[in-house]
């Protein structure tokens, strides 16, 4: 291999330069902050070393919170990686009407949390949603549930509307993944005899797995940051039943005036979604660094 | 045939579960809104109106409201402002998209095929740049482009949505890029291209569809995002789409009908995008960009 | 001689108008709002530039959910509005904070409007007896009924809660699902708000004059209003549980429920002809309970600490603020007849103008009788902090995911916790 001067830097430096620059100088702050009484209502910026994060560890809306953005997370992520496989598989099959099936599929992806949860608690809602309306139509209830104030019904809810906004991203990505694989490998294992649950798990997984690494990382940690479909349809209620921990920074720091609290945490969420993504690497043969360095 | 009706099945499913919401917004958007509370439901036995739609691009009032002393309290000129926030959405989104291909293109193709010193460690800490959620760095961030004097600018907007996708694109493309069976590339030294040449001559025809799928991804990323459009965001001729749509969802004085028109605004581009764009997409997957 | 009179005035204005763009500097004040009715904010920003050519508002609207965290980030991060909209639990943080400045200092002349404002308001605009604000408008939180189901089913209009729960049990009783409505946003201050107006129904309170807290004494009001919520979700179900304001009104507008607790100017929505299907049929009753009191509060204009460094913008924002929550009320008035929206500046009840637009939707001399007897509510340095606390346990008991006792306690514990951080005792 030639050896040129370092040209490869041009290749990265235009994406690593800003950034690292826009992203050193927040997390600087936010980490200054994390690390200082920062709230509103007192006097001065004292440092007080770990004591915020102290403090949030003794609080159980914090852990109550921490539970439900696991809960959420090991929920949405794969299932949206799954319904993205299924989907994608959809969009490369022969079928009648499959433009239409393909045009509509990345609509969802178009629209802000907002819009999102509006649609959505159109559908849940207990007095006029649809589907209270169509499962009493069915006769399958009569009486309303109550799908946004009932624990373990809002969780199905917003987990519901977190997966449609989702979706078609991971379908998008694994069509590519899927289309990329060389076509004279299912030839052979045709010629082996393999059934299709063989094909796909000897062939087809192996080929995709790099794709599925990247997305579950992706979704993860869409799921553990982002929090404005979930807040819109429910205000993390009842009570903390669907609190998630990213909220839980905007609230300590916005509505509870401590700063000093939301950075703190935030620290605490990059901590989570560290361990997330450290195990799902470690679970999922991916190939990110194919031409290592020795 | 049992696999053929559940392939059929399965297809209908997910266009119910990706359309119908949409759908559901423009019937809500024509009827009026007595049609959709009607208990049992009645929708289509109101007659239906584009008055909602007609208020938005020019401001005439609904013919409900024109009676003499007619409460307004359910009409909302922040609904007029859709057009235009649609319109900086597609600046800024469409920008946001160009420039994660232009810069997260290159930097992916780097990182799949070169070697260099740093290479993993900058890697990985492009991937770690997301980590700590958004909601922490809204005051830095705030006070950063504040200094720069662009508060409140389609320029901040596209600058911080750009270092919110452009590690993501970068990932993404890369696993494309790291696709490609080295023959190529051999080949292509061996023609005596420079990187340069074989990046655009053979790499980059080679994951075109993916590569657009990824701009897809940045531009929708972008196009949705509401945090910092909301908190960096001015006056309402520079206002971002989800921001004017957070404030219909969730102020008292919209009626049912405007709000479904405005989603159905705000549907439409993106739709007629992403079908355009999508078509090319699928297309080239599925001509098989890569044949071994 | 009218016509004489015309033509001067007219070339009087010419000529105040041509001093203004040539000779005259432009002072530039923002006005920070949430974005309720923006078009006739920006019409009556309008009609104040026209009258002082010399000033220049530039208008900056935010969502009302977003408003507060904004308006934190916005002082926070050096830029600061001038003139903005206030709320009566903002008060005391952001002005403790430094962030707003009080008329003594920065408006002196404002400060005789308060001689006009309802008591609960001018105490809402208080600070440390120093006045901070002119009304934008004032409301109180009422309950509410559809008469028409009402009278359907014999029902006489409730005076106690247990009168409530009686007559939701009968329409229950006649196949109605839930026949309360209740807004159930734990994010949302109103939740709480509408809690403390409750309590005070009963004649109850949630502090006592140290700013203890008594209300989880289970002998107290506001212990027993939340016991009944409690059982009215759990035992009875007879709430339909929504998650915004709008929601109320589409949801009574499906005629399938019968009570409410909400502002009177979501009624006004609510039996608005043109969009909903049973205008006409939901009335205002007094707040249930012995003492039938309600809360009461204000929303209104204030000016910014940083607003006051330059003379001439502090001397344009105190303009502004006169002009809008002050004057002869042209624009309360404005408010109030146009999209029923209450008013703090009492006078307005005589106005014909808005006894013949509110008389559409309300009974307007009961609602008179129910603001005579409104409370304010209690607004320290740390109510709206420890509210955003307290509505999430107030929301998990309602549901019965915990107990009364719980939710009560460990608002108390809070409660006293933030005092003495801020106060230190």
């Amino acid at each position: 291999m030639t050896r040129r001067a370092n040209t490869e830097y041009l290749w990265v430096l235009p994406v690593l330069i800003p950034v690292f620059l826009f992203t050193l100088y927040p997390v600087a702050h936010a980490l200054w902050k994390s690390l200082h009484r920062s709230q509103v209502l007192l006097p001065g910026e004292p440092f007080v070393g770990l004591a915020n994060y102290a403090s949030l560890l003794n609080d159980s809306t914090i852990w109550a919170s921490l539970r439900n953005t696991l809960g959420f997370t090991l929920v949405a992520a794969p299932i949206t990686v799954v319904v993205g496989l299924g989907v994608a598989y959809l969009l490369l099959a022969n079928y009648p009407g499959r433009i239409y099936v393909r045009s509509v599929v990345l609509l969802p992806w178009a629209l802000p949390g907002a819009i999102t949860a509006v649609i959505w608690i159109w559908v849940f809602h207990p007095s006029w949603g649809l589907l209270n309306h169509g499962l009493r139509l069915a006769g399958i209830i009569d009486r309303n549930l109550q799908w946004l104030t009932q624990p373990d019904l809002a969780r199905f809810a917003v987990a519901v509307a977190h997966i449609w906004a989702q979706f078609p991203f991971a379908a998008v990505l694994m069509l590519a993944a899927l289309s990329s694989i060389d076509s004279t490998l299912y030839s052979a294992a045709a010629i082996d005899g393999a059934n299709a649950w063989q094909r796909f798990r000897f062939v087809t997984l192996p080929q995709i797995s790099t794709m599925i690494a990247v997305l579950t990382v992706y979704e993860t940690l869409v799921a553990v940051t982002s929090y404005d479909v979930t807040y819109a349809m429910t205000g993390g209620g009842p009570g903390s039943a669907t609190t998630l921990l990213a909220f839980q920074i905007w609230k300590q720091s916005f509505s509870m005036l401590n700063f000093g609290n939301g950075a703190a945490l935030a620290f605490l969420t990059a901590l989570l979604s560290l361990i997330f993504i450290a195990l799902i690497l470690w679970a999922i043969p991916a190939e990110l660094f194919r031409t290592d360095d020795e | 045939m049992l696999g053929r009706s559940l392939l059929l099945f399965g297809a209908f499913l997910v266009f119910l579960f990706s359309a119908s919401p949409v759908i559901l917004s423009f019937i809500g958007s024509i009827v009026p809104d007595q049609a959709i509370f009607s208990y049992p439901p009645n929708w289509f036995g109101y007659g239906v109106t584009l008055d909602n739609y007609r208020y938005i691009f020019t401001g005439e009032l609904p013919t409900v409201y024109q009676a003499e002393g007619a409460n307004r309290s359910m009409i909302s000129d922040a609904a007029r402002q859709v057009p235009r926030a649609l319109f900086n959405s597609m600046i800024v989104s469409g920008s946001v998209a160009l420039i994660n291909l232009l810069l997260g293109g290159p930097a992916a193709y780097a990182y799949a095929r070169m070697r260099f010193r740093g290479r993993r460690a900058t890697f990985i800490g492009l991937i770690m740049a997301p980590l700590v959620p958004s909601a922490a760095l809204i005051v830095p961030y705030y006070l950063l482009v504040q200094q720069f004097g662009l508060l409140g600018t389609k320029l901040s907007m596209i600058l911080i949505h750009s270092i919110m996708t452009l590690p993501f694109t970068t990932l993404i493309l890369s696993v494309f890029f790291g696709r490609i069976p080295d023959e190529l590339e051999d080949a292509a030294l061996v023609d005596g291209c420079t990187p340069l040449q074989s990046f655009l001559r053979i790499f980059v025809p080679l994951v075109r569809p993916s590569l657009l799928a990824t701009g897809l991804f940045a531009f929708m990323l972008s196009y949705s995002e509401f945090l910092f459009a909301h908190a960096l965001g001015g006056s309402s001729d520079s206002r971002l789409l989800p921001v004017v749509m957070a404030a219909l969802a969730r102020n008292t004085d919209v009626s049912w009908g405007l709000l479904n028109a405005s989603i159905f605004i705000a549907v439409v581009p993106s739709l007629l995008l992403v079908i355009v764009v999508w078509r090319f997409v699928v297309e080239g997957l599925l001509a098989g960009s890569v044949k071994g | 001689m009218a016509l004489h009179l015309k033509h001067l005035v007219r070339v009087a204005v010419v000529l105040a108008l041509a001093l203004a763009s040539f000779g005259v500097a432009q002072t530039d004040i923002d006005f920070a709002v949430w974005n309720y009715s923006l078009d006739i904010v920006q019409d009556n920003i309008e009609k104040f530039e026209s009258e002082n050519p010399d000033v220049d508002v530039t208008l900056n609207d935010y969502t009302w959910p977003d408003y507060h965290d904004t308006m934190v980030l916005r002082f926070r991060g050096n830029n600061a509005p001038d003139t903005l909209y206030v709320g009566q639990d903002w008060l005391p943080a952001w002005a403790s904070a430094g962030w707003l400045a009080p008329f003594d200092e920065a408006c002196p002349d404002l400060t005789q409007y308060a001689a006009d404002a309802a008591n609960y308001a001018v105490n809402d605009m208080t600070y440390q007896d120093q006045l901070y604000g002119l009304p934008y408008y004032a409301d109180t939180i009422s309950f509410l009924y559809n008469g028409a189901i009402l009278e359907e089913h014999g029902i006489a209009v409730p005076e106690t809660w247990d009168d409530v729960l009686q007559a939701s049990l009968q329409l229950k009783e006649a196949g109605m699902d839930h026949p309360f409505v209740y807004e159930y946003g734990q994010e949302l201050p109103n939740f709480f708000d509408a809690f403390v107006a409750q309590v005070y129904g009963r004649g109850g309170d949630m502090f006592d004059e140290d700013l203890n807290p008594v209300f989880n004494d289970p002998e107290n009001a506001a212990f027993q209003h939340l016991q009944w919520l409690q059982e009215a979700v759990t035992e009875h179900d007879i709430m339909e549980l929504v998650p915004h304001e709008t929601d109320v009104i589409r949801t009574m507008n499906t005629g399938q429920h019968a009570f409410s607790v909400v502002y009177n100017y979501v009624l006004a929505a609510m039996n608005e002809e043109a969009t909903q299907p049973r205008a006409g049929e939901f009335a205002l009753a007094l707040m249930p309970g012995e003492a039938h009191q309600t809360l009461g509060f204000a929303k209104f204009y204030s000016i910014s600490q940083a607003a006051t460094n330059d003379a001439d913008k502090r001397e344009a924002a105190c303009q502004f603020i006169e002009y809008m929550g002050g004057g002869d009320y042209s624009i309360a008035t404005r408010w109030a007849a146009e999209n029923g929206l209450g008013f703090a500046q009492l006078p307005l009840f005589e106005d014909p103008a808005v006894r013949d637009a509110w008389n559409d939707w309300i009974d307007v001399d009961l609602l008179r009788e129910q603001v005579a007897s409104a409370r304010t509510g209690t607004w320290t340095e740390w109510t709206s902090i420890w509210s955003a606390y307290f509505r999430p346990l107030l929301a998990q008991a309602m549901v019965g995911e915990s107990t009364v006792e719980e939710a009560m306690n460990s608002g108390a514990a809070r409660w006293i916790e933030y005092r003495e951080t801020v106060r230190g005792n």
